[in-house]
């Protein structure tokens, strides 16, 4: 029986390692990691031109000596950046155990290598209803976390509260709904300096077993087809899938995101030596 | 509407079970997949989603529920409206062998099948029924035939039988008919004959026409010593004297020609020679009617029969019989015997002699003057000495004592003590054992007579153990059915009709096609006799023909259903297979 959480595996899968961080400014709390945001480090950021009410101290006399124009140095805040972990917990997370199972070790991974970093994550489920958990609640969150969204994960997500800048967000996600993989990318890495989309699919999500007639059943919907799955029909959803996911890892370059996808039938930590690996680092 | 075979209607009985499977079709095992969106195919998607599907399945439902109704239609024999009063016509037409006369270009069967076709026309006739004439009526289409099928039998109808009444056929028509009151189409070539007394139902209608002919009347061979002896009679039947050629030709020989001439109404007999064994044609030149113009004689050797002896027999009555076989054409003493002679009391076929006391008869004898054992055998002046009664059928007698009888089997007792009489001393003597060898030789198996007038029952000998049939001219096959002397109806068409025992091809007689009354053509022609009966032309039909209709909407729906059911949609052909590369989801 697979069990809902397998603490020890994600515990073992985290061992010794912390998040990667973008290379670019983060957004977050004042802390050791240069924020993308403009504040009073000594690192220099950029320069602009002055605007009424900057701060005079600002101003870079020699650069108006140079141009004779009012420019300001701008410096980069330090900061502890946000790390945010997006779950999918719409009901085609949970068409089988291994699935859910995964998704949720998956987030719990994340998060324990953020704790490792010193960071402090927040988790936010999205299914039904919207729920947020931040620090070692996110555990608790997880234990107990319901598939049960109806709706589609960009659905589900507009649903909860808007989502804040932040230094990583980590989508945990099967990315199985219609939704515009362009737009709804561009949206998850608004305000975040980095962005991870994980795609967590079944084994039946990948390879449907053939053979039978069935009534297909849509895990969020309810709609339904009969459909005798035959080598051919098969073979049909799988070219739909792989265009799909060609769709959807386009999408992910083009905001520059990580795309990471896994297989519920392997254990956590064999995702986190392969596929996940890029995600994290030796503490 | 009316069913002609309710029965059918238990079709209707699939439609639970039609229902029942489309059900538990639509109860597949559930299976719930992530994404239903990347199992769909574009159209679906685009015009319908699920509802599509489930549209078209019921509707595969309804079309096969309208299926399984039409085949209970169908099955039940539907009928309504116009069908319901389809007209049944009833034809006799004469099948003697002048309806085949021609004149003028045209045979009198040829306007017969004109006459019907239009009466069928002008009648509106849904059904028929046509009998043809005959020493035995037949039914040529019917009972109660579609009228286009019915006259399809009709155009491969040719006319070939002898001289004969017409009753019984107006007898089986007016049965057939399922009316006494309406009227029957009777259709001929020739004056009703006086002796036919037509119903007042019956339209009779006569298209003959009236012709010279010169037929041959009779012919007969006889083959001995390798010369075939053909006699033929020839008759003419015209208005003046004409001078015939008659031509024999065999294969083996040279053709012979005889001319002679013939006054109106005479005829002459001709007898040639020749030096075959193969068959003797005969022929006249063409005239109305060709039939009668033209016969093949096979050949008719005088078949041998062996004889043999039992022991026991006395000095006397062998010495007897020897006397007569000496001198009996085509008998001999050989094995395995076709007749066998020996003392009472014993499996011959011919027992002879007297057991116990014997008494001496000089008459009076009686005898069963019929039986072919005794054609003109003549006991005058014979003395009989007889002993104890023989078992069987008495054949002849003389007071309370059997003189001759005979068994169920065929076993023939002479109850005559040879050396104590006179009778193989008379006349009576060899023309009674030539009966008795006459008799033996009909026992042979196959035909007794290889020639055979128009009309004639066939006589038929075959042995137990073995397939028999007959084979028609124009090659159809008919069993014979019994064991031993049998006699045949007469066959239906003149011709060569072959004898097959166990497959293989065992004799052969000629059914001549000669008839001097069928010959004579100079009494037809044209005439009508109109029913006094005036009710409707027509009975109606209590068969009418069946729908059609039920069984094409049938195939059609089928059809439909099988399109809808079974067809792959372009869009489905996976990516790069087909048209439907767009068919990728976006």
């Amino acid at each position: 029986m697979t069990p809902r959480l397998d603490y020890a595996a994600v515990e073992r899968a985290a061992a010794g390692r912390c998040l990667k961080l973008p290379r670019v400014p983060h957004r977050g709390k004042v802390g050791e990691v240069r924020a993308s945001s403009v504040g009073s480090s000594l690192e220099l950021h950029d320069f602009r031109l002055y605007q009424p009410g900057d701060d005079l101290r600002h101003v870079d006399w020699n650069a108006v000596a140079r141009t004779g124009e009012l420019v300001l140095r701008v410096r980069q805040d330090e900061v502890s950046p946000r790390v945010e972990v997006l779950v999918d917990a719409s009901q085609s997370m949970a068409v089988s155990a291994e699935k859910a199972a995964r998704a949720r070790e998956v987030a719990l991974w994340v998060t324990t290598l953020a704790r490792h970093g010193g960071l402090e994550p927040v988790l936010i489920a999205a299914g039904q209803a919207s729920r947020r958990a931040a620090g070692p609640a996110t555990r608790t969150l997880l234990s107990a976390l319901e598939f049960d969204g109806k709706d589609a994960f960009d659905l589900a997500l507009k649903r909860g509260p808007p989502l804040l800048p932040c230094g990583l967000r980590v989508v945990v996600s099967d990315f199985l709904f219609e939704a515009p993989p362009d737009v709804f990318a561009e949206r998850l890495a608004r305000g975040a300096a980095g962005l991870a989309l994980v795609q967590v699919l079944d084994v039946e999500d990948l390879d449907p077993s053939a053979g039978v007639g069935a009534k297909l059943i849509d895990s969020e919907s309810g709609a339904s087809i009969e459909r005798l799955v035959s080598s051919s029909v098969v073979d049909l959803y799988l070219e739909r899938l792989e265009a799909h996911v060609a769709l959807w890892r386009a999408a992910a370059r083009r905001v520059r995101a990580q795309w990471i996808q896994g297989s519920a039938g392997r254990a956590v930590d064999e995702l986190a030596k392969d596929e996940l690996a890029a995600l994290a680092v030796a503490a | 509407m009316s069913f002609g075979a309710p029965l059918g209607l238990l079709a209707l009985a699939a439609i639970p079970a039609l229902v029942a499977a489309y059900f538990l079709r639509r109860r597949q095992p559930p299976r719930i997949v992530s994404a239903l969106f990347l199992w769909r195919t574009p159209d679906q998607r685009a015009e319908a989603g699920p509802r599509f599907q489930r549209f078209s399945r019921e509707l595969s439902l309804a079309l096969e529920l309208l299926a399984v109704g039409c085949a209970a239609l169908f099955l039940a024999d539907a009928r309504c409206g116009e069908t319901a009063r389809t007209s049944h016509v009833v034809v006799i037409v004469d099948g003697s062998l002048s309806m085949a006369a021609e004149v003028d270009g045209e045979t009198a069967a040829e306007r017969v099948k004109d006459a019907v076709a239009k009466l069928a026309r002008e009648e509106a006739a849904g059904v028929m029924t046509i009998v043809e004439s005959g020493v035995r009526p037949r039914l040529l289409a019917g009972p109660q035939l579609e009228s286009a099928r019915a006259l399809s039998a009709l155009e491969a109808w040719r006319p070939a039988q002898p001289a004969h009444d017409l009753s019984s056929a107006v007898v089986m028509a007016r049965e057939l008919s399922g009316s006494t009151e309406r009227r029957l189409f009777l259709f001929t070539d020739g004056p009703p004959p006086k002796s036919l007394a037509l119903p007042p139902q019956v339209e009779a209608r006569s298209v003959g026409r009236s012709a010279d002919n010169t037929a041959l009347l009779t012919a007969q061979r006889h083959d001995e010593g390798g010369v075939a002896t053909v006699t033929v009679r020839v008759g003419h039947f015209g208005a003046k004297a004409a001078k015939v050629t008659v031509r024999f030709e065999a294969k083996d020989d040279a053709p012979q020609t005889q001319k002679v001439e013939l006054q109106p109404g005479g005829s002459a007999v001709l007898r040639v020679g020749l030096k075959t064994s193969q068959p003797v044609t005969v022929s006249l030149p063409d005239d109305a009617l060709a039939a009668d113009s033209r016969v093949t004689l096979l050949p008719s050797p005088l078949a041998d029969v062996p004889v043999g002896f039992f022991e026991g027999l006395d000095v006397p009555a062998l010495a007897a019989v020897k006397r007569f076989l000496a001198v009996a054409p085509g008998v001999t003493v050989a094995s395995p015997e076709l007749l066998s002679i020996g003392p009472p009391d014993t499996r011959a076929r011919l027992t002879l002699g007297a057991k116990g006391a014997t008494r001496s008869f000089i008459g009076p004898f009686f005898a069963q003057k019929a039986h072919p054992l005794l054609d003109d055998v003549m006991l005058g002046g014979a003395v009989w000495t007889a002993g104890e009664n023989p078992p069987g059928r008495v054949l002849l007698s003389a007071g309370p004592v059997v003189l001759m009888s005979e068994e169920d089997d065929g076993a023939v007792h002479l109850n005559l003590d040879v050396g104590k009489s006179n009778v193989q001393r008379t006349v009576a003597w060899p023309v009674l054992m030539g009966n008795v060898v006459r008799q033996a030789r009909l026992g042979k198996p196959g035909f007794p007579r290889r020639h055979l007038m128009l009309g004639e029952d066939v006589p038929v000998v075959t042995t137990a153990g073995s397939t028999w049939l007959v084979r028609s001219p124009s090659g159809e096959e008919r069993a014979v059915l019994g064991v031993g002397a049998l006699t045949l109806p007469p066959l239906p068409a003149p011709g060569r009709w072959e004898l097959f025992k166990d497959g293989e091809r065992f004799d052969a007689l000629e059914v001549l096609p000669l008839d001097p009354r069928e010959s004579d053509l100079r009494d037809r022609g044209p005439w009508e006799v109109h029913a006094a009966s005036q009710a409707g032309v027509a009975s109606l039909a209590t068969v009418t023909p069946r729908a059609f209709w039920p069984l094409f909407v049938l195939l059609a729906l089928l059809l439909v259903d099988f399109w809808l059911t079974a067809r792959v949609p372009k869009s489905q052909l996976p990516v790069g297979r087909g048209p439907g590369r767009g068919a990728a989801p976006r």
